[in-house]
């Protein structure tokens, strides 16, 4: 009689490899840890600054600042997915240990670990897999992105923080073990020689890295543990490159896989007049811009507003979405039209779009960034009128400014008293 | 280093309890599709993926002769982990009639030829590089 394999829940010892090896795990979860706390860094830069709570003071310089944290906020978040795939495969096992049922304090803090585990992974997950989403405005969820992806995020660096107080003396050890069995510590002096070779480098046929590896790993396998880690930070270099295009010039032509590009150079359009629903209000002859303070308020023309003075800077638009660009603004400084209704300097304004629905049609722009004397009420882009998707007749285009606050359309100035 | 350790483990927790916290102030409705899709994401890895790649890699990785296998590991890794950071590219679901800059590049064939050339390094490298570094590692040394 042939004998028939039972199915059963596997055992950690079943799926253990020489690969799924706390030395990878430790090395991997470092850049990982960083990665994820520039991401959280950057993004509550970012939250902060839509949000705008009254202690917060934006930065304005580099006028490329927003530029620098988001193109960060993305790229490390990409960086993320093959650190974090390459994590969870070298813990994989670690899901079906036994827990120890005999003992109840042990009980307990095994269950405390797992949960916490069980937390960063869940939010690790879901910070990438919403974060890419909306990096190419898919949107297959229920919820807000922002305010989801804003309160995961503490989730996330939280259980991270935790994991790591749990975890650091296996992190330790870890690093202090030599990274392949049979290698030496760093106390051996042919450690440090930059000539000596890996034997595994270029023979695959060792098994020098299966010697504590009951199962045989790397002999079957034929990739070490440093082949592992090396092919892991190769991989995040080759995702980067792929999509770092949409955020770093210079790139565009070689992220083949960006979110957004525009064939001959220039800014992508992330909202249109067309989806904002705002074409017969921007293309209007009786467009007028109101500035309003207090009781005083003046009235401009799109011709007016062409007869002020002009100023022509270069100032990027930078989105969340994970992408940014350069522009040649020409327009009139928004303290120049602020000075229209005597408005002191060092007020706050209140910029509204013709817009009537939809998200962002307004934005506040605090006082050090309304004074900014680059922060523009622009007319015209490169040289050119501003097209209707770019915000005709104007639109505010402001130093440090998320692109979403670079207010399109733009039919009101409200100094806040 | 106890010290460190408890005081990372305890701001680790607070900050864990203040996400948490800002998660109750979404409102139940959102509140309900945040948390399927952070238990989703953990069951999809674990219940789909991790046992679909260890799978793989005893049925067809161990199986290979290890030169070969090493290779497939390597492509699999890198494929693997960019083709699931670029998957919404990929199938263009945020794709929008009237923008023309958004999701606007052949995504599919890139990835061919991405694999193509993952493809050839590899071989280059077990054919080539490899043989030249085992003859140059087996010549007497000059002296």
């Amino acid at each position: 009689m042939p004998t028939v394999p039972t199915l059963r829940i596997p055992r950690e010892e079943d799926l253990r490899s020489s690969l799924r090896d706390p030395a990878v795990a430790a090395r991997v979860g470092v850049w990982l840890g960083v990665c994820f706390t520039v991401a959280f860094l950057t993004g509550l830069y970012s939250h902060l600054l839509q949000n705008q709570p009254g202690w917060f003071v934006p930065l304005t310089r580099p006028v490329w600042i927003y530029r620098l944290t988001q193109g960060l906020h993305y790229l490390s978040g990409v960086a993320c997915v093959p650190l974090l795939l390459v994590k969870l495969f070298t813990v994989f096992p670690r899901l079906f240990t036994r827990p120890p049922w005999g003992d109840r304090r042990q009980l307990l803090l095994h269950g405390l670990e797992r949960a916490s585990i069980g937390a960063l992974a869940a939010a690790a997950i879901f910070q990438l897999a919403t974060g890419l989403a909306n990096s190419s405005q898919w949107y297959p969820f229920s919820f807000s992105f922002r305010s989801a992806h804003y309160a995961v995020a503490w989730v996330a660096i939280g259980a991270l923080a935790l994991h790591v107080a749990v975890k650091l003396p296996v992190i330790r050890e870890a690093f202090a073990a030599p990274l392949e069995a049979g290698e030496h510590t760093e106390d051996d002096p042919d450690e440090d020689d930059p000539d000596k070779d890996d034997p595994d480098e270029d023979d695959p046929d060792t098994d020098d890295a299966d010697r504590d590896d009951p199962d045989g790993g790397a002999a079957r396998t034929g990739l070490s543990r440093r082949g592992l880690i090396q092919t892991t930070y190769a991989a995040v270099g080759l995702t980067v490159l792929a999509v770092a295009g949409g955020s770093v010039p210079g790139l565009r032509r070689v992220s083949v896989f960006a979110n957004h590009y525009v064939p001959g150079g220039g800014i992508p359009i992330n909202k249109s007049a067309h989806r904002a629903g705002v074409t017969a209000a921007a293309t209007a002859p009786d467009y007028s811009l109101v500035v309003v303070a207090g009781e005083r308020s003046v009235t401009l023309s799109l011709a007016d507003l062409s007869a002020m003075t002009q100023r022509t800077a270069t100032l990027p638009i930078a989105c969340v979405e994970g992408w940014s660009a350069s522009g040649e603004w020409t327009g009139v400084p928004l303290r120049d039209l602020l000075d229209l209704v005597d408005a002191a300097s060092g007020s706050a304004v209140r910029v509204r779009s013709v817009q009537e629905s939809g998200p962002f049609r307004s934005s506040l722009l605090v006082e050090n960034v309304a004074d900014d004397p680059v922060t523009l009420l622009a007319l015209r882009l490169d040289g050119e009128p501003l097209s209707l998707d770019h915000g005709f007749p104007c639109r505010l285009i402001a130093p440090g400014r998320p692109g979403v606050l670079q207010t399109k359309w733009v039919g009101r100035l409200e100094v806040q008293s | 280093m106890t010290a460190v350790r408890a005081s990372l483990g305890l701001v680790g927790a607070a900050v864990l309890g203040w996400g948490l916290w800002l998660m109750l102030g979404l409102g139940v409705d959102r509140l309900v599709g945040t948390v399927t899709w952070l238990v989703g994401g953990v069951v999809v890895h674990d219940a789909l993926l991790a046992p679909a790649v260890t799978v793989l890699g005893y049925l067809v990785v161990r199986r290979l002769p290890p030169r070969v296998g090493r290779h497939a590991i390597w492509i699999a890794v890198m494929l693997g982990t960019l083709t699931l950071a670029v998957l919404p590219s990929l199938g263009r679901f945020g794709a929008k009639p009237d923008d023309p800059y958004l999701l606007n590049r052949a995504y599919a064939v890139w990835w061919v030829a991405l694999a193509v050339l993952l493809v050839g390094v590899a071989a280059t490298w077990e054919l080539v590089v490899v043989p030249r570094r085992r003859d140059r590692a087996t010549l007497p040394a000059e002296h």
